[in-house]
């Protein structure tokens, strides 16, 4: 092969094998977390029936599902729990295909490649088998039912994340941590915290960017790793610097150390019901499930 | 390797937080008595910092790219302590509003990614890096392998946990909750991440480290003088010649080899590793090296020449590897291609299921190791010519199974929809 011929072709082929890669996908995932959580806070402040709630109710009430779902053994009633998860969305105006979607599509999809083997190994009886020289392959009623109650308990716990997440504002969210006897240093640094990702999005976004923009051809796998881990040191570097400012301006702005925080979140009588409501539900569930197979 | 809520016993994951809480408080401590006031915004900043550069995706060699977490990176920047609070922070905020891990399994995590990984990161590199100046290279692989061995801790604790849970709640012959036993959760984790995401991570550390050793050594001494920005007794950079640093590392091997054979054979160095050594004749194996040289002179510089350009490097790793592998083959107890099922009884003390069921209906075409031709292994054949058997169909075996790989690699290639579809799934489990 002479090497003028090999010039001319090879470009374009690693052009094309290489140019959807890591930069690509590193973009599309932080835009992505942008947009969900515009989109979240979007859901949070519609005049639904969770959005009206308490924070502190919600939390209570997303615990004792959760805790339900995950000691209940039973497919029936998970698959109930699942369709008081879809009611409570509907109620709260959170758009059917995003909930299903933004459930089935995630997690459960993954936990059902996860969980597709263990069918065929659980031992057990196999009414729908076939034999190979000496193996017998078939799915297994015991692994059949496993892998139904797994599946069905990460869509429970999954839908019920999202269903908090999505009708709460985050700042409520982490002050309502404050029933749990979260200390208030840990609130205060995971509100900073929240705050301050999205700087650091943007400013990878905008690091990423500029480098796709300038780029021309191809690069080796190496000079890439070596780009990534000094645009890692240099976003440390400017996390300090601006950790510096902050502590800086909080300073100047008469910050001692202590944290206060005054709340306005009061529980009437529509929290406390849901609140009973909900525990009542959880406590039949993990009672019922008992029963049910 | 997040784990999300629904794999885990709730007895577990909250359970976890009988461990995680207190490591909690003692770290704010910690923390606190070094920075003070300023503990809220340097932690938060950090934290924030932790979650972007988990979101990178680190491209990999074959396409592939993965995640980097960076908890070595950030104990060896912010000391153990302060790692495991910003690490725990982007960890919380991931579950709970970008969905990446559950929400009760909040405690497991912080456990496993936020406390274990740094600390055995952190301790790892300061038994690795010693009182080497700040700028010296062995500070650098030092944080490769603390970053390798901190992730890879977090991902066999993760598989520790996911394979307890068929074993302690089961019901009826069916698993509650994740259905894989020890048997399978623990290699699995183990062998995807000792040859994945903990390389990405070791190689990123060092290049990390690197390039904080150009450019802002300051952060490579304590937290504290960090940040009260005293001078940094830097030292020069030293480099050791790469004849040393191969022949210290080489002879570490040996060592560890020696010392893992030692304690396999039960004490007895004619047992190394558990097989009679005293029944391999020495002459024959001199003239089957001798043998594996001259092939390994010919055919290793041939390949170069002969392949194209593309697979130039990599079919010619692989025919090297492919010339010294049936080395192997001196073993006693597999000795000579007896590899059957009787022998694998013999020497692990168990016949895999699979094993089982496949050499019944498989038989080799090359069985025994060797050409089924009277040259090769007829009763007169000599050792060289037995040697020569063995060599040839040892490459074969493997170039077979090279491309059979390599054939289904771009078959693979074809069907993808795009290339940008086959990240590592790291996030998951």
């Amino acid at each position: 092969m002479s090497s003028s011929a090999r010039l001319g072709r090879s470009p374009a082929r690693k052009k094309q094998k290489q140019s959807l890669g890591w930069l690509e996908k590193t973009l599309a995932g932080i835009t992505s977390s942008i947009a969900q959580a515009v989109f979240t806070e979007e859901h949070s402040r519609k005049a639904g029936w969770l959005q009206q709630l308490d924070p502190r109710a919600k939390l209570g009430m997303f615990l004792a599902m959760v805790l339900a779902g995950s000691f209940t053994g039973s497919f029936p009633v998970l698959v109930g729990l699942y369709l008081v998860t879809l009611l409570a969305a509907r109620l709260s105006q959170v758009p059917f295909d995003f909930f299903v979607k933004r459930v089935w599509l995630g997690i459960p999809f993954f936990a059902g490649i996860v969980v597709v083997p263990s069918i065929f190994f659980t031992p057990g009886e196999r009414p729908l088998s076939f034999t190979v020289g000496s193996l017998i392959i078939g799915p297994s009623i015991p692994g059949l039912i496993g892998a139904s109650i797994f599946i069905s308990r990460v869509a429970v716990s999954v839908s019920l994340a999202v269903l908090l997440v999505v009708t709460t504002p985050w700042a409520d969210l982490l002050k309502s941590l404050q029933a749990l006897h979260v200390p208030q240093v840990f609130i205060l640094l995971l509100s900073m915290t929240y705050r301050y990702i999205f700087l650091f999005l943007r400013s990878a976004v905008d690091m990423f960017e500029a480098r796709k923009s300038r780029m021309v051809g191809w690069t080796s796998g190496k000079e890439q790793r070596k780009w990534i881990a000094g645009s890692v040191g240099n976003l440390m570097n400017r996390s300090f610097k601006m950790s510096n400012d902050v502590y800086s301006a909080m300073l100047a702005r008469g910050f001692t150390g202590e944290t206060r925080s005054f709340n306005t979140f009061r529980m009437e009588g529509r929290d406390w019901t849901a609140l009973f409501l909900t525990i009542g539900v959880a406590a039949a569930a993990v009672f019922v499930q008992r029963f049910i197979r | 390797m997040h784990i999300p809520d629904g794999y885990l016993s709730p007895i577990v994951s909250l359970g976890a937080g009988a461990v995680t809480i207190p490591v909690w408080a003692i770290a704010s401590h910690k923390v606190k008595s070094v920075l003070n006031n300023r503990t809220v915004p340097l932690l938060a900043i950090f934290s924030a910092f932790v979650f972007t550069i988990m979101m990178f995706n680190i491209p990999v060699p074959g396409g592939t790219t993965a995640h980097a977490v960076g908890g070595t990176l950030i104990a060896v920047v912010l000391g153990p302590w302060a790692a495991v609070l910003g690490v725990s922070m982007a960890l919380i905020l991931q579950a709970l509003f970008f969905g990446d891990g559950g929400v009760l399994a909040i405690f497991i995590n912080c456990l496993n990614i936020g406390v274990v990984l740094p600390f055995v990161g952190y301790y790892t590199y300061r038994l690795l890096a010693g009182r080497s100046p700040l700028l010296s290279g062995r500070r650098v692989w030092a944080a490769g392998i603390a970053a390798f061995m901190g992730i890879t801790a977090a991902g066999l604790l993760v598989g520790l946990q996911l394979g307890l849970q068929p074993l302690l709640f089961s019901e009826n012959g069916y698993a509650l909750y994740s259905p894989y036993g020890l048997g399978e959760a623990l290699p699995a984790m183990l062998i995807s991440h000792v040859l994945g995401a903990s390389i990405v991570e070791g190689f990123v550390t060092a290049l990390g480290v690197a390039y904080l050793q150009k450019n802002h050594p300051e952060y490579l001494t304590t937290l504290k003088s960090m940040v009260s920005g005293s001078n940094v007794p830097e030292g020069q950079a030293t480099r050791r010649p790469l004849w040393q640093t191969g022949l210290i590392s080489g002879s570490v091997a040996l060592v560890v080899l020696l010392a893992l054979g030692l304690i396999s054979g039960g004490g007895d160095p004619a047992k190394l590793f558990g097989t009679d050594w005293t029944t391999v004749r020495w002459s024959d194996v001199g003239i089957m090296m001798l043998i594996v040289a001259i092939i390994f002179a010919i055919l290793v510089p041939l390949t170069w020449l002969i392949l194209p350009a593309r697979i130039k490097k990599v079919g010619t790793y692989f025919m090297a590897v492919a010339v010294i592998a049936p080395l192997g083959l001196i073993t006693p107890g597999f000795a000579y291609g007896e590899g059957s099922a009787a022998d694998v009884q013999q020497a692990f003390g168990y016949v895999p299921k699979g094993l089982h069921a496949f050499s019944s209906f498989f038989s080799a075409p090359f069985a025994d190791y060797n050409i089924p031709l009277p040259f090769f292994n007829g009763s007169e054949a000599h050792l060289w010519q037995q040697a020569v058997g063995y060599e040839i169909t040892g490459i074969i075996g493997i170039l077979l199974v090279g491309a059979i790989a390599y054939g289904l690699a771009l078959l693979i290639g074809k069907t993808k929809k795009g290339p940008g579809d086959n990240t590592i799934r790291e996030a998951q489990v």
